[in-house]
Protein backbone atom coordinates (compact mmCIF):
# COMPACT_ATOMS: atom_id res chain seq x y z
CA UNK A 1 0.00 0.00 0.00
CA UNK A 2 1.26 3.52 -0.53
CA UNK A 3 0.62 6.77 1.75
CA UNK A 4 0.04 8.72 -1.27
CA UNK A 5 -3.37 7.51 -1.63
CA UNK A 6 -6.34 8.87 0.65
CA UNK A 7 -8.70 6.12 1.21
CA UNK A 8 -6.64 2.11 0.69
CA UNK A 9 -7.62 -0.97 1.25
CA UNK A 10 -6.34 -4.35 1.13
CA UNK A 11 -8.38 -7.45 1.71
CA UNK A 12 -10.77 -5.32 3.36
CA UNK A 13 -13.81 -7.49 4.69
CA UNK A 14 -16.54 -8.03 7.36
CA UNK A 15 -18.63 -10.44 8.25
CA UNK A 16 -21.91 -11.12 10.69
CA UNK A 17 -21.83 -14.45 11.54
CA UNK A 18 -22.31 -16.57 7.72
CA UNK A 19 -23.01 -13.21 6.41
CA UNK A 20 -20.53 -11.61 4.37
CA UNK A 21 -21.06 -7.67 4.44
CA UNK A 22 -17.97 -7.16 2.73
CA UNK A 23 -15.73 -9.32 0.90
CA UNK A 24 -11.95 -8.94 0.40
CA UNK A 25 -12.37 -5.27 -0.82
CA UNK A 26 -9.57 -3.69 -2.04
CA UNK A 27 -10.46 0.41 -2.54
CA UNK A 28 -7.58 2.81 -3.64
CA UNK A 29 -9.10 6.70 -3.97
CA UNK A 30 -6.95 9.29 -5.17
CA UNK A 31 -7.05 12.02 -3.36
CA UNK A 32 -8.36 15.72 -4.41
CA UNK A 33 -10.76 13.61 -6.56
CA UNK A 34 -14.48 12.78 -6.01
CA UNK A 35 -15.07 9.74 -5.96
CA UNK A 36 -18.54 8.08 -6.25
CA UNK A 37 -19.17 4.60 -4.49
CA UNK A 38 -21.99 2.58 -5.94
CA UNK A 39 -23.84 -0.11 -5.18
CA UNK A 40 -27.46 -1.91 -4.76
CA UNK A 41 -28.75 -1.69 -1.54
CA UNK A 42 -27.22 -4.07 1.00
CA UNK A 43 -23.94 -4.28 -1.27
CA UNK A 44 -21.67 -3.28 1.45
CA UNK A 45 -21.21 0.55 1.37
CA UNK A 46 -21.75 1.24 4.67
CA UNK A 47 -20.36 -1.20 6.13
CA UNK A 48 -17.41 -0.08 4.29
CA UNK A 49 -17.70 3.78 5.17
CA UNK A 50 -17.99 2.50 9.12
CA UNK A 51 -14.95 0.42 8.59
CA UNK A 52 -12.97 3.31 7.45
CA UNK A 53 -13.62 5.51 10.03
CA UNK A 54 -13.28 2.74 12.95
CA UNK A 55 -17.23 2.47 13.86
CA UNK A 56 -17.23 -0.98 12.80
CA UNK A 57 -14.24 -3.65 12.97
CA UNK A 58 -13.20 -5.19 9.74
CA UNK A 59 -13.06 -9.41 10.81
CA UNK A 60 -10.02 -9.80 8.04
CA UNK A 61 -7.54 -7.26 6.09
CA UNK A 62 -6.57 -3.53 6.62
CA UNK A 63 -7.02 -0.42 5.48
CA UNK A 64 -5.29 3.07 5.41
CA UNK A 65 -7.25 6.39 5.69
CA UNK A 66 -4.61 9.74 4.62
CA UNK A 67 -2.13 7.14 5.51
CA UNK A 68 -3.42 6.26 8.75
CA UNK A 69 -4.51 2.48 10.16
CA UNK A 70 -8.37 2.27 10.41
CA UNK A 71 -7.95 -0.29 12.72
CA UNK A 72 -5.53 0.72 15.37
CA UNK A 73 -8.10 2.86 18.04
CA UNK A 74 -5.67 5.68 18.67
CA UNK A 75 -5.34 6.22 14.75
CA UNK A 76 -8.66 5.85 14.26
CA UNK A 77 -8.78 9.07 16.37
CA UNK A 78 -6.50 10.78 14.81
CA UNK A 79 -7.43 10.36 10.98
CA UNK A 80 -11.38 11.76 11.92
CA UNK A 81 -9.48 14.86 12.89
CA UNK A 82 -9.37 15.57 9.27
CA UNK A 83 -11.92 13.50 7.76
CA UNK A 84 -15.85 14.21 7.80
CA UNK A 85 -18.23 12.27 7.95
CA UNK A 86 -21.89 12.42 6.60
CA UNK A 87 -24.03 9.48 7.58
CA UNK A 88 -26.86 7.88 5.89
CA UNK A 89 -29.62 8.79 8.36
CA UNK A 90 -28.48 12.24 8.97
CA UNK A 91 -29.75 12.34 12.39
CA UNK A 92 -27.86 14.21 14.99
CA UNK A 93 -28.63 14.75 18.07
CA UNK A 94 -32.15 16.30 18.47
CA UNK A 95 -32.04 17.60 21.59
CA UNK A 96 -29.64 20.17 20.90
CA UNK A 97 -30.43 23.48 18.91
CA UNK A 98 -28.75 24.49 15.70
CA UNK A 99 -26.33 27.05 17.53
CA UNK A 100 -25.91 24.34 20.07
CA UNK A 101 -24.67 21.71 17.53
CA UNK A 102 -22.58 24.11 15.74
CA UNK A 103 -20.55 24.78 18.97
CA UNK A 104 -20.21 21.53 19.80
CA UNK A 105 -18.30 20.03 16.89
CA UNK A 106 -16.41 23.45 16.55
CA UNK A 107 -15.08 22.12 19.96
CA UNK A 108 -12.65 19.16 18.07
CA UNK A 109 -11.65 20.83 15.32
CA UNK A 110 -9.37 23.49 15.41
CA UNK A 111 -9.47 24.60 11.91
CA UNK A 112 -12.44 25.65 12.41
CA UNK A 113 -14.13 27.94 9.96
CA UNK A 114 -16.92 29.88 11.70
CA UNK A 115 -17.03 31.92 8.27
CA UNK A 116 -18.04 28.94 6.70
CA UNK A 117 -20.85 27.90 9.08
CA UNK A 118 -22.08 31.34 9.06
CA UNK A 119 -22.44 31.75 5.24
CA UNK A 120 -24.18 28.31 4.78
CA UNK A 121 -26.41 29.05 7.98
CA UNK A 122 -27.59 31.76 5.94
CA UNK A 123 -27.83 30.09 3.01
CA UNK A 124 -29.45 26.69 3.61
CA UNK A 125 -32.26 29.18 5.54
CA UNK A 126 -30.92 27.26 9.00
CA UNK A 127 -32.79 28.13 12.11
CA UNK A 128 -29.97 28.72 14.66
CA UNK A 129 -32.44 28.40 17.53
CA UNK A 130 -34.30 25.25 16.34
CA UNK A 131 -33.72 21.97 18.13
CA UNK A 132 -32.65 19.87 15.86
CA UNK A 133 -35.31 16.86 16.26
CA UNK A 134 -37.55 19.56 15.18
CA UNK A 135 -35.86 19.88 11.76
CA UNK A 136 -37.07 17.86 8.07
CA UNK A 137 -34.71 15.60 6.75
CA UNK A 138 -33.45 18.11 4.24
CA UNK A 139 -32.90 20.77 6.75
CA UNK A 140 -30.86 18.46 8.79
CA UNK A 141 -28.92 16.67 5.72
CA UNK A 142 -28.35 20.99 5.10
CA UNK A 143 -26.64 21.02 9.07
CA UNK A 144 -24.92 17.78 8.59
CA UNK A 145 -23.10 19.16 5.45
CA UNK A 146 -22.54 22.44 7.46
CA UNK A 147 -21.07 20.59 10.11
CA UNK A 148 -18.94 18.89 7.71
CA UNK A 149 -17.81 21.44 5.55
CA UNK A 150 -16.88 24.06 8.18
CA UNK A 151 -14.27 21.57 9.68
CA UNK A 152 -12.12 21.76 6.46
CA UNK A 153 -11.39 18.57 6.24
CA UNK A 154 -8.75 16.65 4.29
CA UNK A 155 -11.24 13.91 3.14
CA UNK A 156 -14.90 14.46 3.08
CA UNK A 157 -17.00 11.29 3.29
CA UNK A 158 -21.09 10.99 2.18
CA UNK A 159 -23.08 8.18 2.59
CA UNK A 160 -26.05 8.71 0.17
CA UNK A 161 -25.68 12.66 0.76
CA UNK A 162 -28.94 13.79 -1.99
CA UNK A 163 -31.41 11.68 0.12
CA UNK A 164 -34.01 13.92 1.06
CA UNK A 165 -33.04 16.47 -0.47
CA UNK A 166 -35.29 18.80 -2.93
CA UNK A 167 -33.85 19.69 -6.25
CA UNK A 168 -32.45 23.15 -5.25
CA UNK A 169 -30.93 21.04 -2.25
CA UNK A 170 -29.58 18.76 -4.40
CA UNK A 171 -27.83 21.30 -6.67
CA UNK A 172 -26.52 23.17 -3.18
CA UNK A 173 -25.00 19.83 -2.70
CA UNK A 174 -23.19 19.05 -5.83
CA UNK A 175 -22.10 22.72 -5.74
CA UNK A 176 -20.75 22.28 -2.30
CA UNK A 177 -18.81 19.29 -2.96
CA UNK A 178 -16.85 20.56 -6.55
CA UNK A 179 -16.37 23.29 -4.07
CA UNK A 180 -14.41 21.24 -1.73
CA UNK A 181 -12.58 19.33 -4.00
CA UNK A 182 -11.41 22.69 -5.51
CA UNK A 183 -10.22 23.88 -2.41
CA UNK A 184 -8.07 20.46 -2.22
CA UNK A 185 -10.17 18.03 -0.34
CA UNK A 186 -10.78 14.55 -1.74
CA UNK A 187 -14.53 13.83 -1.59
CA UNK A 188 -15.28 10.12 -1.35
CA UNK A 189 -19.25 9.13 -1.85
CA UNK A 190 -21.80 6.48 -2.19
CA UNK A 191 -25.11 7.30 -3.89
CA UNK A 192 -28.12 5.82 -6.26
CA UNK A 193 -28.20 8.92 -8.23
CA UNK A 194 -26.13 7.71 -11.54
CA UNK A 195 -26.94 11.37 -12.74
CA UNK A 196 -25.75 13.33 -10.11
CA UNK A 197 -22.27 11.20 -10.04
CA UNK A 198 -21.69 11.46 -14.17
CA UNK A 199 -22.27 15.34 -13.06
CA UNK A 200 -19.33 15.89 -10.63
CA UNK A 201 -17.39 12.54 -10.15
CA UNK A 202 -13.94 11.98 -11.38
CA UNK A 203 -13.29 8.10 -10.31
CA UNK A 204 -16.41 5.83 -10.38
CA UNK A 205 -16.16 2.50 -7.49
CA UNK A 206 -18.60 0.06 -7.94
CA UNK A 207 -19.13 -2.78 -4.71
CA UNK A 208 -21.51 -5.70 -5.38
CA UNK A 209 -22.29 -8.60 -2.37
CA UNK A 210 -19.50 -6.81 -0.41
CA UNK A 211 -16.79 -6.92 -3.54
CA UNK A 212 -15.37 -4.49 -5.17
CA UNK A 213 -16.51 -5.26 -9.19
CA UNK A 214 -14.71 -1.64 -10.84
CA UNK A 215 -12.50 0.80 -9.79
CA UNK A 216 -12.09 3.29 -13.02
CA UNK A 217 -12.00 7.11 -13.80
CA UNK A 218 -15.26 8.39 -15.27
CA UNK A 219 -13.52 9.94 -18.45
CA UNK A 220 -11.98 6.40 -18.88
CA UNK A 221 -15.46 4.58 -18.75
CA UNK A 222 -16.71 7.30 -21.25
CA UNK A 223 -14.28 6.75 -23.56
CA UNK A 224 -13.92 2.74 -23.54
CA UNK A 225 -17.08 1.83 -22.98
CA UNK A 226 -19.43 0.79 -25.93
CA UNK A 227 -22.26 -0.62 -27.04
CA UNK A 228 -21.91 -2.70 -30.59
CA UNK A 229 -25.28 -3.89 -32.19
CA UNK A 230 -24.65 -6.32 -34.99
CA UNK A 231 -26.90 -7.68 -37.48
CA UNK A 232 -25.95 -10.70 -39.06
CA UNK A 233 -27.13 -12.64 -42.39
CA UNK A 234 -26.45 -16.09 -40.69
CA UNK A 235 -25.61 -15.23 -37.03
CA UNK A 236 -22.25 -16.60 -35.73
CA UNK A 237 -21.86 -17.90 -32.54
CA UNK A 238 -21.48 -16.17 -29.21
CA UNK A 239 -17.83 -17.89 -28.75
CA UNK A 240 -16.58 -16.27 -31.88
CA UNK A 241 -17.24 -12.54 -29.95
CA UNK A 242 -15.72 -13.73 -26.66
CA UNK A 243 -12.60 -11.25 -26.90
CA UNK A 244 -11.15 -9.34 -24.25
CA UNK A 245 -12.97 -5.83 -23.59
CA UNK A 246 -16.03 -7.81 -23.97
CA UNK A 247 -18.20 -7.74 -20.46
CA UNK A 248 -21.61 -9.24 -22.06
CA UNK A 249 -23.26 -10.42 -25.32
CA UNK A 250 -26.94 -10.96 -26.08
CA UNK A 251 -28.82 -11.93 -29.39
CA UNK A 252 -31.97 -11.71 -30.46
CA UNK A 253 -32.94 -13.59 -33.74
CA UNK A 254 -30.31 -12.02 -36.43
CA UNK A 255 -29.14 -9.47 -33.89
CA UNK A 256 -26.15 -9.51 -31.93
CA UNK A 257 -25.51 -7.04 -29.41
CA UNK A 258 -21.83 -6.56 -26.93
CA UNK A 259 -21.50 -4.62 -24.09
CA UNK A 260 -17.28 -3.56 -24.12
CA UNK A 261 -15.40 -2.20 -21.55
CA UNK A 262 -13.21 -1.59 -24.01
CA UNK A 263 -11.33 -3.64 -27.83
CA UNK A 264 -14.02 -2.26 -29.35
CA UNK A 265 -11.87 -2.14 -32.90
CA UNK A 266 -10.97 -5.74 -32.65
CA UNK A 267 -14.49 -6.39 -32.04
CA UNK A 268 -15.76 -4.48 -35.03
CA UNK A 269 -13.02 -6.33 -37.21
CA UNK A 270 -14.67 -9.82 -36.15
CA UNK A 271 -17.70 -8.47 -37.03
CA UNK A 272 -16.65 -7.78 -40.70
CA UNK A 273 -14.62 -10.69 -40.56
CA UNK A 274 -18.63 -12.31 -39.94
CA UNK A 275 -19.88 -10.28 -42.82
CA UNK A 276 -22.53 -8.29 -40.31
CA UNK A 277 -24.54 -6.17 -42.30
CA UNK A 278 -25.31 -3.48 -40.11
CA UNK A 279 -22.41 -2.35 -37.13
CA UNK A 280 -23.36 0.05 -34.64
CA UNK A 281 -21.13 1.18 -32.24
CA UNK A 282 -22.62 3.49 -29.58
CA UNK A 283 -21.34 4.92 -26.03
CA UNK A 284 -23.21 3.98 -22.89
CA UNK A 285 -23.78 6.38 -19.68
CA UNK A 286 -22.56 5.10 -16.07
CA UNK A 287 -26.36 3.94 -15.67
CA UNK A 288 -25.81 1.01 -17.90
CA UNK A 289 -22.05 0.32 -16.79
CA UNK A 290 -23.43 -0.01 -13.25
CA UNK A 291 -26.57 -2.19 -14.32
CA UNK A 292 -23.65 -4.27 -16.01
CA UNK A 293 -21.14 -4.24 -13.22
CA UNK A 294 -23.68 -5.86 -10.89
CA UNK A 295 -25.35 -8.31 -12.99
CA UNK A 296 -22.08 -9.09 -14.49
CA UNK A 297 -20.95 -10.24 -10.80
CA UNK B 1 -16.94 19.65 24.52
CA UNK B 2 -18.14 16.40 25.22
CA UNK B 3 -19.17 17.59 28.49
CA UNK B 4 -21.31 20.34 27.31
CA UNK B 5 -23.08 17.25 25.14
CA UNK B 6 -23.46 15.21 28.34
CA UNK B 7 -25.07 18.34 30.27
CA UNK B 8 -27.31 18.93 27.22
CA UNK B 9 -28.40 15.30 27.16
CA UNK B 10 -28.92 14.86 30.36
CA UNK B 11 -30.21 18.52 32.10
CA UNK B 12 -34.14 18.09 32.09
CA UNK B 13 -33.72 14.79 33.68
CA UNK B 14 -31.27 15.76 36.64
CA UNK B 15 -33.02 19.23 37.06
CA UNK B 16 -36.67 17.49 36.97
CA UNK B 17 -34.51 14.77 39.41
CA UNK B 18 -33.13 17.13 41.99
CA UNK B 19 -36.10 19.59 41.99
CA UNK B 20 -38.48 17.06 42.47
CA UNK B 21 -36.36 14.87 45.43
CA UNK B 22 -35.14 18.00 47.23
CA UNK B 23 -38.84 19.20 47.54
CA UNK B 24 -40.99 15.69 47.99
CA UNK B 25 -37.98 14.92 50.51
CA UNK B 26 -38.48 18.63 52.85
CA UNK B 27 -42.03 17.85 52.01
CA UNK B 28 -42.18 14.62 53.87
CA UNK B 29 -39.94 15.83 56.93
CA UNK B 30 -42.07 18.96 57.21
CA UNK B 31 -45.83 17.47 56.87
CA UNK B 32 -44.63 14.45 58.94
CA UNK B 33 -43.20 17.09 61.75
CA UNK B 34 -46.52 18.92 61.57
CA UNK B 35 -48.72 15.80 61.52
CA UNK B 36 -46.74 13.16 63.23
CA UNK B 37 -48.46 9.84 63.37
CA UNK B 38 -48.43 8.66 66.97
CA UNK B 39 -45.69 5.55 66.44
CA UNK B 40 -43.54 8.26 64.69
CA UNK B 41 -43.44 9.72 67.94
CA UNK B 42 -40.60 7.24 69.30
CA UNK B 43 -38.01 9.25 67.88
CA UNK B 44 -37.64 12.09 65.21
CA UNK B 45 -35.38 11.06 63.38
CA UNK B 46 -36.70 6.95 63.38
CA UNK B 47 -39.41 8.53 60.73
CA UNK B 48 -37.29 11.39 59.24
CA UNK B 49 -35.26 8.59 58.26
CA UNK B 50 -37.21 6.11 58.06
CA UNK B 51 -39.76 7.93 55.85
CA UNK B 52 -37.23 10.79 53.89
CA UNK B 53 -34.17 8.78 53.19
CA UNK B 54 -36.22 5.83 52.03
CA UNK B 55 -38.44 8.21 49.66
CA UNK B 56 -35.06 9.63 48.43
CA UNK B 57 -33.50 6.26 47.95
CA UNK B 58 -36.70 5.28 45.78
CA UNK B 59 -35.89 8.57 43.73
CA UNK B 60 -32.41 8.17 43.57
CA UNK B 61 -32.87 4.74 42.08
CA UNK B 62 -35.26 6.28 39.66
CA UNK B 63 -33.28 8.76 38.73
CA UNK B 64 -29.86 7.42 38.80
CA UNK B 65 -31.15 4.73 36.12
CA UNK B 66 -32.19 6.96 33.83
CA UNK B 67 -29.24 9.28 34.00
CA UNK B 68 -27.47 6.50 33.34
CA UNK B 69 -29.29 5.35 30.16
CA UNK B 70 -28.33 6.33 26.68
CA UNK B 71 -24.43 6.11 25.58
CA UNK B 72 -23.77 4.67 22.34
CA UNK B 73 -26.21 2.06 22.08
CA UNK B 74 -28.64 4.11 22.81
CA UNK B 75 -27.83 6.57 20.37
CA UNK B 76 -27.51 3.44 17.25
CA UNK B 77 -31.00 2.53 17.99
CA UNK B 78 -31.71 6.75 17.37
CA UNK B 79 -29.26 6.35 14.27
CA UNK B 80 -27.22 9.18 15.92
CA UNK B 81 -24.03 6.81 16.86
CA UNK B 82 -22.32 6.99 13.61
CA UNK B 83 -22.36 10.94 14.49
CA UNK B 84 -20.89 10.67 17.14
CA UNK B 85 -18.22 8.06 16.88
CA UNK B 86 -17.03 9.81 13.26
CA UNK B 87 -15.43 12.59 16.02
CA UNK B 88 -12.05 12.84 16.92
CA UNK B 89 -12.63 11.27 20.57
CA UNK B 90 -11.74 7.38 21.73
CA UNK B 91 -15.06 5.55 22.82
CA UNK B 92 -12.96 5.24 26.18
CA UNK B 93 -13.14 8.85 26.13
CA UNK B 94 -16.92 8.93 25.00
CA UNK B 95 -17.69 6.57 28.21
CA UNK B 96 -15.43 8.54 30.25
CA UNK B 97 -17.45 11.66 30.09
CA UNK B 98 -20.57 10.01 30.25
CA UNK B 99 -19.88 8.01 33.59
CA UNK B 100 -18.34 11.18 34.88
CA UNK B 101 -21.40 13.05 34.08
CA UNK B 102 -24.22 10.11 35.70
CA UNK B 103 -22.06 9.51 38.85
CA UNK B 104 -21.26 13.50 39.34
CA UNK B 105 -25.22 13.97 38.85
CA UNK B 106 -25.62 10.98 41.11
CA UNK B 107 -23.47 12.64 43.88
CA UNK B 108 -25.62 15.49 43.59
CA UNK B 109 -28.68 13.84 43.64
CA UNK B 110 -27.86 12.57 46.99
CA UNK B 111 -25.75 15.14 48.68
CA UNK B 112 -28.22 18.01 47.72
CA UNK B 113 -31.76 16.15 48.74
CA UNK B 114 -30.47 15.17 51.74
CA UNK B 115 -29.11 18.34 53.07
CA UNK B 116 -32.30 20.02 52.12
CA UNK B 117 -34.02 17.51 54.17
CA UNK B 118 -31.68 17.82 57.01
CA UNK B 119 -31.92 21.59 56.51
CA UNK B 120 -36.06 21.40 56.52
CA UNK B 121 -35.38 19.29 60.24
CA UNK B 122 -32.99 21.49 61.68
CA UNK B 123 -35.53 24.51 60.47
CA UNK B 124 -38.73 22.58 62.42
CA UNK B 125 -35.73 22.56 65.22
CA UNK B 126 -35.68 18.71 65.79
CA UNK B 127 -32.43 18.03 63.74
CA UNK B 128 -29.60 17.50 66.57
CA UNK B 129 -26.60 15.98 64.47
CA UNK B 130 -25.10 16.45 61.00
CA UNK B 131 -23.81 12.85 61.68
CA UNK B 132 -27.06 11.77 60.80
CA UNK B 133 -27.70 13.40 57.23
CA UNK B 134 -23.60 12.58 56.43
CA UNK B 135 -24.57 8.75 57.32
CA UNK B 136 -27.44 8.10 55.60
CA UNK B 137 -25.59 10.00 52.36
CA UNK B 138 -22.45 7.51 52.59
CA UNK B 139 -25.30 4.63 52.72
CA UNK B 140 -27.42 6.13 49.74
CA UNK B 141 -23.92 6.74 47.46
CA UNK B 142 -22.46 3.45 48.75
CA UNK B 143 -25.22 1.23 47.61
CA UNK B 144 -26.64 3.37 44.94
CA UNK B 145 -22.98 3.45 42.82
CA UNK B 146 -23.76 -0.67 42.43
CA UNK B 147 -27.53 0.35 41.22
CA UNK B 148 -25.90 3.07 39.10
CA UNK B 149 -22.79 0.13 37.36
CA UNK B 150 -25.84 -2.39 36.63
CA UNK B 151 -27.60 0.44 34.82
CA UNK B 152 -24.33 1.43 32.83
CA UNK B 153 -23.84 -2.31 31.99
CA UNK B 154 -27.00 -2.84 31.52
CA UNK B 155 -27.03 0.38 28.97
CA UNK B 156 -24.08 -0.95 27.33
CA UNK B 157 -25.32 -4.31 26.89
CA UNK B 158 -28.69 -3.79 25.68
CA UNK B 159 -30.16 -1.48 22.39
CA UNK B 160 -33.37 0.30 22.72
CA UNK B 161 -34.65 3.18 24.33
CA UNK B 162 -37.08 1.44 26.80
CA UNK B 163 -35.47 -1.86 26.96
CA UNK B 164 -32.83 -0.76 29.01
CA UNK B 165 -34.40 1.61 31.26
CA UNK B 166 -36.57 -1.54 32.16
CA UNK B 167 -34.32 -4.40 32.52
CA UNK B 168 -32.40 -1.63 35.09
CA UNK B 169 -35.16 -1.54 36.99
CA UNK B 170 -36.06 -5.25 37.27
CA UNK B 171 -32.78 -5.55 38.76
CA UNK B 172 -33.63 -3.21 41.49
CA UNK B 173 -36.99 -4.71 42.11
CA UNK B 174 -35.17 -7.59 42.63
CA UNK B 175 -33.21 -6.56 44.90
CA UNK B 176 -35.97 -4.95 46.97
CA UNK B 177 -37.46 -8.44 46.91
CA UNK B 178 -33.97 -10.41 47.76
CA UNK B 179 -34.30 -12.40 51.11
CA UNK B 180 -32.76 -10.50 54.41
CA UNK B 181 -30.07 -13.26 54.24
CA UNK B 182 -28.63 -11.70 50.89
CA UNK B 183 -28.80 -8.63 53.04
CA UNK B 184 -25.19 -7.86 53.08
CA UNK B 185 -24.71 -8.38 49.08
CA UNK B 186 -27.94 -6.37 48.31
CA UNK B 187 -26.75 -2.90 47.48
CA UNK B 188 -30.33 -2.15 48.32
CA UNK B 189 -29.83 -3.14 51.91
CA UNK B 190 -27.11 -0.68 51.97
CA UNK B 191 -28.75 2.19 50.61
CA UNK B 192 -31.84 1.24 52.72
CA UNK B 193 -29.91 1.06 55.69
CA UNK B 194 -31.77 -1.16 56.98
CA UNK B 195 -29.13 -2.76 59.51
CA UNK B 196 -28.74 0.84 60.98
CA UNK B 197 -32.09 2.54 61.43
CA UNK B 198 -33.68 -0.44 63.78
CA UNK B 199 -35.33 0.78 66.70
CA UNK B 200 -32.98 -0.16 69.04
CA UNK B 201 -29.62 1.24 66.65
CA UNK B 202 -30.81 4.28 65.13
CA UNK B 203 -27.29 5.10 63.38
CA UNK B 204 -25.55 4.70 66.22
CA UNK B 205 -23.13 2.52 64.63
CA UNK B 206 -20.35 3.69 63.06
CA UNK B 207 -20.27 3.92 59.03
CA UNK B 208 -19.70 0.51 57.42
CA UNK B 209 -16.64 1.92 55.33
CA UNK B 210 -15.81 -2.00 54.77
CA UNK B 211 -19.55 -2.73 53.41
CA UNK B 212 -19.15 0.84 51.44
CA UNK B 213 -16.01 -0.11 50.00
CA UNK B 214 -16.77 -3.15 48.71
CA UNK B 215 -20.05 -1.61 47.28
CA UNK B 216 -17.81 0.68 45.10
CA UNK B 217 -15.40 -2.09 44.34
CA UNK B 218 -18.07 -3.87 42.66
CA UNK B 219 -18.90 -0.71 41.08
CA UNK B 220 -15.68 -0.19 39.29
CA UNK B 221 -15.99 -3.78 37.93
CA UNK B 222 -19.54 -3.00 35.88
CA UNK B 223 -17.90 0.18 34.97
CA UNK B 224 -15.00 -1.68 33.70
CA UNK B 225 -16.71 -4.26 32.18
CA UNK B 226 -18.74 -1.95 30.36
CA UNK B 227 -15.91 0.35 28.96
CA UNK B 228 -14.68 -2.83 27.20
CA UNK B 229 -18.10 -3.71 25.73
CA UNK B 230 -18.16 -0.74 24.37
CA UNK B 231 -14.51 -0.56 23.20
CA UNK B 232 -14.89 -4.08 21.24
CA UNK B 233 -19.25 -3.11 19.73
CA UNK B 234 -19.55 -2.35 16.32
CA UNK B 235 -21.80 0.22 15.64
Amino acid sequence: MTGALAIETEGLSKSYGSMHAVRNLNLAVKPNRITAFLGLNGAGKSTTIKMLLGIVKPTEGSGRVLGKRIDYPVESVELRRDVAFVTEDKNLYGYMTVEQIIRFTRGFFPGWRQDVAEELLRKYELPARRKVRHLSKGMRTKLALLLAVSRRPTLLILDEPSEGLDPRGIEQLLECLVAQCAEGATVFFSSHQIAEIERISDEVCIINRGSLVLDASLDVLRLNWRQVDLVFASLPDRGDFQLAGVERIRTRGQQMSLFASGNVDAIVERARDFHATAIDVSPVGLREIFLQSVEES
Amino acid sequence: MLWYKAWLETRTRFLISLAGMTALGCYRVWELDRNPEPWYKLDYYYFALRSGHQLITLMWIVAATLLLMGGLLREKALGVSSFTLALPASRRRLMGVRIGTGFGQGLVLAIVPWSAMFVTAALTGQARSIFQAWFSIVLLIGGGAVIAGVALLVSALIEGEYTAPMVSFGFAILCGNAPKSLEFVNPLGLMGGRAYLGGSNMLVRPIPWIHVTANLCVTAILVGISVKIVERRDF
